[in-house]
């Protein structure tokens, strides 16, 4: 076996050309030199042959100058001789050719120095030849032949003849010593050029063998390389296309065992360290091919290391081999060769030949190492790419589910985000809100504060009166206490001698004087009782009164309560039961006397103001504490009145029934001294379900669980006495004569509502006097029964009334719908004046009345009937709908009038005079409208105010239509009958307050005329009526036409309307800046569009305040600008600017 | 300390500067609130002192509407406190049933969540024909989203709610369009509106009116401007006209409080007395 490493496979191309080329060179350059010199040899010859020409030339001048001068010597020799002028002839020719011989000669010699200047020496010689010869001719022909003998006798002639002869050989000689020498000189130049002709055929000749040679191997060279080229190509071709490694190794190894004869074939692929099979070609089934190998290792790794392809020769056995169906052989030859890229072997391929392995196939296979190797990469590469791919892909779809999942936890975060951001905002106004109902809860602590601090003030100072009132009622009640002793004395002398003198023990009084008498003494009897409670009560409230407890045997109080008052019972046909539970102990400690004395009180009262039923006396025992229960079937007292009942005086003029004023001090005397035994009386009672009144005392007595007495507060006028009955007794009837049987016009009618005949009587008289007719009620129940049935124009109202204070009936007229609108004069004895005056009374008098006083709250009240008393006149088709307005409206002040129809609607208007019109729009034979502009169009109607009442919709150009009418228009409906009272009230109201009408037309007139603007044009653009009429009220009564459009459309409309037309052109607009449909700013843009407006003034009026308003409505094309609220001097001002005459 | 005296000193400077410079006055503004405000639109906008924000906003007007976004808030929902809507509904628009032509003023509309509430509720009691609106703010951004009544869908379920709430007699759907998650409200809704520029701080009366509503306004302003605002609306209002203000807020300490009568008390909607 031989191993054969190759190292590099010869660039043959390269060198083969670049011989050929250096052959195809040297032979042009041989050529060219060969043919230079054969020139050079040619020219030489031609020059040497020019030059022996030239020689032969020179040598011929000579010869025939010398010729020339024998002709010439020849012919004067003749002519001498002879003298025959013929013989010159000869000598005449060789003169006239001597001069173009020699100079013939200096020129030929011009390049021969020597030559010259033999030819210089020469010419002297000719000259003094010729000159002898003509000389001698002349002579002969003048002088004859002897003359010319002798001179030709001198020899110099002959001399001269010498010396040209001997300088023309001396030059012939020289010209041809120098013809001789060119001619060798040309024979030289022949033998070279031969010799040189013979190297250059010899060397032609070699050349030529030269490149034939050369060509024939660069054409070996190029067959090699074709074959190389198509082995790349083919295994370009074969490695072409997407493959895997595995067809790529099949691909090559086919390719290359087909391309380079191989019989077999096996490729591994590596990774630098490690290589494995990937494919295998003819080797037999069974051989056993390594699958593997790493470097180093075996004659593969051996080859995979060195990155050499390697030869193996004469394969021993046991090597691989060759199958087919006939047989198996073993390769002779193999050629392992690695696949090479970038340095790196990453396959190695084995071939098994059985033919020798040429060199071309390891060249090849070492060019295919990189191609190859770079394909194999390429495969991996594109494997790895794939599985990279593949991995991408899976990663991409996992990336595609983490970004679905991202994007919907991202929109979960966005809707939290949002979320919190509403929740922030939410927030921010929360803590806005929080701040400021803080600052209202400070405010309101503030206001807290200050009210504690008025209430600490006017607490302490309440305080300080109360000690002081506490001082006065000691004082007071001290001086009652003397005082009552003070009074009984006199009045026991009044008592008695009035029973005497009511005896009439002498019956010298007459009936009536007796029956006097009898009053004295029993006004005298009410009086001493009235002082005794008075007395009472002041030393209870002085403090006078001591307790002394004593052991009080509860049978023996009740039995001597049940003796005292069952003949009362009896008497009033009642039932009295006395009832002491089981558990009361048989004794009690405290005052008798006093305990008596409540006992007593509660129990007469019980029975007075019992009509029917029974009186019950019940003794039970709770705790430490002896209750005794009052109770009884009377008309029982209202809860109001729970407290006021045991008020010492309260019901003298409050509004507890008179039926109780009775238990008046007697109740305060109870419970002052209920309270010094250390007990309390408490009330349980309903109105028509009778009382009780429960005493509750302590079992013993204890001085120091009594609390210290409180100064009740004072009253100066007393009060009727508890235990007498009162002398004015409620009358169910008029208690004076009055006019209710007579009443002629319900419109002046005077209620009268006085317990007290006589003053009823005298406000009687002065009503009548003043007018009215007058009703008098003697009670509360009376009154409202009264004032109900009659519905009296007004009330003259006491407040001290036997059954119910005079407030409460004047409450409760003022709360019911029915009578609220009677003014209400109240008359009193005691000043409530402030309680009065706010539960509505129009004025109040306190008694003792005077007179003049009455009459003239009688005048007030007379006077406010009549100012007050308005009429309204209702126009209304539906007979329900206008007596339900007119029930809605009539009241005693406002006087209602219906009508039906517009015809007499307009008939009553013509007749009589309203001070306010409701006005239905829908009547059966005109419509509303029509009604409105007759009364506007036609002088002899009275036009009052109007309100529109209908119920219909309106659309926005009646509405328009109608503001010129009216400011109030309601539509029917659920709240429409108390809008209808309130703008009626408010109207009626409004007249009252406004000036005659008369006179305010007057200072319209006379101010209000504007000469300037007198019967002027102006456009008003404005949305809102109230500003519309603000406007027309300034400007209609100054002469200016108003025309009103409601928003910048509607001025177009009306500017494009009113040039089209006859009528005046408007000369002015003002223009409102806030509209709908079309804004103040945008009209204003479009009218200076127009030519024909841009010189009509615009005044801007809006609401916005800001210095560029100012500028956005003047840039709009206004005139003019002003700022709402209007300014009325301004505006005019402004009007009569924009607008002068 | 000193920090805290020295921004008050620059958001003074500031907020007199935007007067003086763009008539937007925030100076009678509730002092904390736009405090807090402004703080906000500082870090968002990225100023280092409100200094720097007064230099840069008195000298580009472009920062305006972005600053105005952030004084103004913008939160509101339809139909909110439906009780109030339910009151008027049951009290208020039987009173202006009675009148010929209404006006009604919505005052702060902000993004036109109260303006579409009325005029649903006002088409709902028919009411709507013969209604004008007046739907002013300050913020001229607010007022165009109000003016395209465009709303995000999702808000819509919310408004729903309330709508039935306030005692809606219609579905909220039959209002508004829903595509690409928004809602668009009818276009007929704001046929009688005019959306207008104006404030409650400078401007003055423009109509008179007989409803106002003025619901979560009041609370940003100090006590003058409170009672600045309530003149206004005592001065719009037709006598007897009807005054909403909202849940929080009060005429109590106003110096207006005599000229108004309350009608729900509990809803906060006042009645002018007759003057």
């Amino acid at each position: 076996m031989t191993l054969q490493t190759t190292h590099k496979a010869p660039t043959v191309r390269s060198r083969s050309g670049l011989v050929t080329a250096l052959g195809v060179v040297a032979a042009v350059v041989f050529f060219l030199i060969s043919g230079a010199v054969s020139f050079v040899d040619v020219q030489t010859l031609q020059a040497d042959n020019d030059r022996i020409v030239h020689s032969h030339d020179v040598m011929a001048a000579i010869n025939a100058l010398l010729s020339s001068i024998q002709d010439a010597e020849t012919g004067q020799r003749g002519y001498l001789l002879t003298g025959n002028e013929k013989y010159l002839e000869p000598y005449d020719t060789a003169l006239s050719r001597l001069a173009p011989e020699l100079s013939a000669i200096d020129v030929l010699t011009k390049d021969n120095p020597d030559q010259q200047a033999s030819v210089g020496q020469l010419k002297p010689h000719i000259e003094a030849k010729l000159a002898e010869l003509k000389q001698t001719i002349d002579l002969r022909r003048t002088q004859g032949a002897a003359a010319a003998l002798a001179m030709v006798n001198t020899d110099q002639g002959k001399l001269e003849m010498d010396a040209i002869r001997a300088q023309l050989a001396a030059m012939d000689e020289e010209e041809a010593g120098l013809r001789s020498a060119r001619l060798a000189e040309m024979r030289a130049a022949q033998s070279t050029a031969i010799a040189s002709g013979l190297l250059a055929t010899a060397l032609g000749i070699g050349l030529t063998l030269a490149v034939g040679v050369l060509v024939n191997r660069t054409a070996r060279a190029r067959e090699r390389e074709a074959w190389l080229q198509a082995g790349h190509v083919g295994l370009s071709a074969a490695m072409l296309g997407d493959k895997s490694i595995q067809q790529l190794g099949d691909a090559i190894l086919d390719f290359l065992t087909q391309y380079l004869d191989a019989q077999a074939g096996v490729l591994f692929k590596g990774n630098g360290e490690r290589f494995e099979r990937i494919a295998q070609l003819g080797v037999a089934a069974d051989a056993a091919i390594p699958a593997g190998f790493v470097l180093r290792e075996s004659l593969l790794g051996r080859v995979a290391a060195d990155g050499r392809p390697t030869v193996v020769n004469e394969v021993p056995d046991g090597y691989m081999t060759v199958g087919s169906g006939l047989g198996r052989d073993k390769p002779r030859h193999l050629v392992i060769a690695p696949f090479v890229v970038d340095g790196v072997v990453n396959a190695v391929v084995e071939l098994g030949f059985l033919h020798p392995v040429g060199d071309q196939i390891v060249a090849f296979l070492h060019q295919a190492a990189g191609p190859a190797g770079v394909a194999l990469r390429s495969a991996r590469y594109r494997t790895d790419l794939q599985a990279l791919l593949e991995e991408t892909q899976r990663q991409a779809e996992e990336l595609q589910v983490q970004s679905e999942e991202l994007r919907v936890s991202n929109e979960e975060l966005e809707e939290q985000g949002r979320a919190l951001k509403e929740q922030q905002a939410r927030l921010e106004t929360q803590q806005v809100e929080l701040e400021h109902t803080n600052t209202q809860l400070e405010e309101q602590a503030q206001q807290l504060e200050a009210q504690r601090d008025d209430l600490a003030r006017t607490g302490a100072a309440v305080e300080l009166k109360a000690r002081e009132l506490e001082q006065a009622g000691r004082y007071k009640s001290d001086f009652l206490a003397n005082m009552s002793h003070e009074l009984r004395t006199p009045l026991n002398s009044l008592l008695i001698l009035s029973k005497l003198l009511g005896d009439n023990p002498h019956n010298n009084l007459s009936e009536e004087q007796v029956k006097y008498a009898r009053t004295i003494q029993a006004s005298g009897n009410d009086l001493l009782n009235l002082i005794n409670d008075i007395l009472d009560l002041s030393k209870i409230e002085a403090g006078h009164i001591q307790v002394r407890p004593e052991t009080v045997s509860l049978q023996r109080l009740v039995s001597d309560l049940r003796q005292t008052f069952d003949p009362v019972a009896a008497q009033r046909r009642l039932e009295f039961i006395v009832d002491v539970a089981g558990e009361c102990p048989p004794a009690i400690v405290t005052d008798r006397q006093r305990l008596d004395q409540i006992l007593k009180n509660l129990l007469s009262n019980a029975f007075k103001f019992t009509e029917t039923g029974r009186v019950e006396l019940r003794v039970s025992c709770v705790g430490d504490r002896l209750a005794l229960a009052v109770a009884d079937t009377g008309i029982g007292i209202s809860s109001e009145q729970h407290q006021n009942i045991f008020e010492a005086f309260r019901q003298a003029d409050s509004a507890i029934d008179r039926k109780y004023g009775g238990t008046g001090l007697g109740l305060s005397i109870s419970r002052e001294l209920a309270r010094l035994l250390g007990g309390s009386i408490a009330l349980q009672s309903e109105i028509g379900k009778g009382s009780v009144f429960t005493l509750t005392i302590p079992l013993a007595y204890d001085p120091g669980a009594v609390q210290a007495w409180r100064g009740a507060p004072p009253s100066a006028s007393p009060s009727t006495p508890p235990t007498a009955p009162t002398p004015r007794a409620a009358p169910k009837l008029s208690i004076v004569d009055d006019d209710r049987d007579h009443l002629v016009d319900a419109r002046r009618v005077l209620l009268v509502v006085e317990d007290d005949q006589i003053f009823a009587g005298i406000v009687r008289d002065l009503a009548r006097e003043v007018g009215f007719q007058c009703l008098v009620a003697g009670t509360a129940e009376d009154a409202l029964d009264l004032a109900r049935r009659y519905r009296p124009s007004a009330l003259v109202l006491d407040v001290g009334l036997p059954d119910q204070s005079g407030l409460a009936v004047l409450d409760r007229l003022k709360r019911d719908d029915a009578t609220r609108h009677i003014p209400i004069h109240v008359v009193s004895a005691s000043d409530h004046a402030q309680t009065a005056l706010s539960l509505g009374a129009v004025g109040y008098l306190v008694k003792p009345v005077r007179r003049e006083d009455l009459a003239e709250a009688l005048q007030g009240l007379e006077a406010k009937l009549t100012r007050t008393m308005r009429r309204v006149l209702i126009v209304e088709d539906d007979d329900v709908q206008r007596d339900a307005v007119r029930k809605l409206l009539g009241s005693s002040d406002v006087e209602t009038v219906g009508a039906g129809t517009a015809a007499e609607c307009l008939r009553l208007l013509k007749e009589q005079p309203f001070d306010c019109m409701v006005l239905d729009l829908s009547l059966p034979d005109a419509s509303g409208f029509f009604v409105l502009e007759t009364l506007s169009a036609e002088g002899e109607y009275a036009f009052p105010p109007v309100i529109v009442y209908t119920g219909h919709d309106l659309s926005p150009d009646d509405e328009q239509k109608l503001r010129r009418y009216s400011s109030s228009i309601i539509i029917k409906g659920a709240k429409s009958p108390e809008r209808l009272l309130d703008e009626v009230s408010l109207f009626l109201h409004q007249v009252v307050s406004e000036l005659p009408a008369e006179q305010q037309k007057m200072i319209h007139e006379a101010r209000n005329r504007d000469a300037v603007l007198e019967g002027r044009r102006v456009l008003i653009v404005e949305d809102d009526v109230r500003n519309v009429y603000s406007l027309t009220n300034i400007l209609e009564p100054r002469g200016v036409i108003v025309q009103i459009a409601r928003n910048g459309q509607e001025a177009l409309d009306a500017l494009e309307q009113q040039a089209s037309g006859d009528a005046k052109a408007i000369e002015l607009v003002l223009m409102d800046v806030m509209m709908p449909v079309m804004d103040g700013l945008e009209a204003t843009r479009r009218i200076r569009l127009d030519p024909r407006w841009t010189r009509l003034p615009i005044i801007a009026l809006t609401a916005k305040a800001m210095p560029d308003d100012h500028e956005r409505c003047l840039s709009a094309g206004a005139n003019d600008y002003m700022a709402k609220p209007l300014d009325v001097e301004k505006l005019l001002s402004l009007v009569r600017v924009w607008m002068p005459r | 300390m000193v920090r805290d005296a020295i921004e008050d000193i620059e958001i003074n400077l500031l907020l007199e500067a935007l007067q003086r410079r763009y008539h937007y006055d925030f100076r009678h503004y509730a002092q904390a609130s736009i405090k807090r405000r402004l703080r906000q639109a500082r870090e968002q906008l990225s100023f280092s002192s409100f200094s720097a924000m007064q230099e840069a906003v008195l000298r580009d007007s472009a920062l305006v509407p972005r600053l105005l976004n952030y004084l103004t808030v913008q939160v509101s929902e339809m139909f909110r406190d439906p009780s109030y809507y339910r009151a008027i509904r049951e009290n208020v628009a039987p009173h202006l049933r009675t009148y010929p032509s209404l006006k009604v003023w919505i005052a702060g509309c902000s993004s036109g969540e109260e303006l579409h509430s009325f005029a649903i509720l006002f088409r709902e009691e028919g009411l709507l024909e013969r209604t004008l609106f007046y739907a002013t703010d300050i913020n001229p951004g607010a007022l165009e989203a109000a003016a395209s009544g465009v709303y995000a869908l999702d808000r819509i379920k919310a408004f729903t709610e309330n709508h039935q709430k306030s005692g809606g007699k219609s579905s909220l759907s039959d209002y508004y369009t829903a595509a690409y998650g928004r809602a668009v409200f009818d276009k007929a809704l704001r046929s009688q509106v005019v959306f207008s520029d104006h404030s409650l701080a400078t401007d003055a009366v423009f109509a008179e009116v007989q409803f106002i509503s003025c619901r979560n306004v009041l609370i940003y302003f100090d006590r003058p401007l409170q009672d600045r605002a309530l003149g206004l609306f005592r001065d719009s209002l037709a006598r007897k006209g009807f005054l909403g203000l909202g849940s929080k807020e009060s005429l109590r300490f106003s110096t207006h409080a005599e000229a108004f009568a309350e009608f729900v008390r509990e809803e906060k909607i006042y009645q002018r007395r007759e003057p």
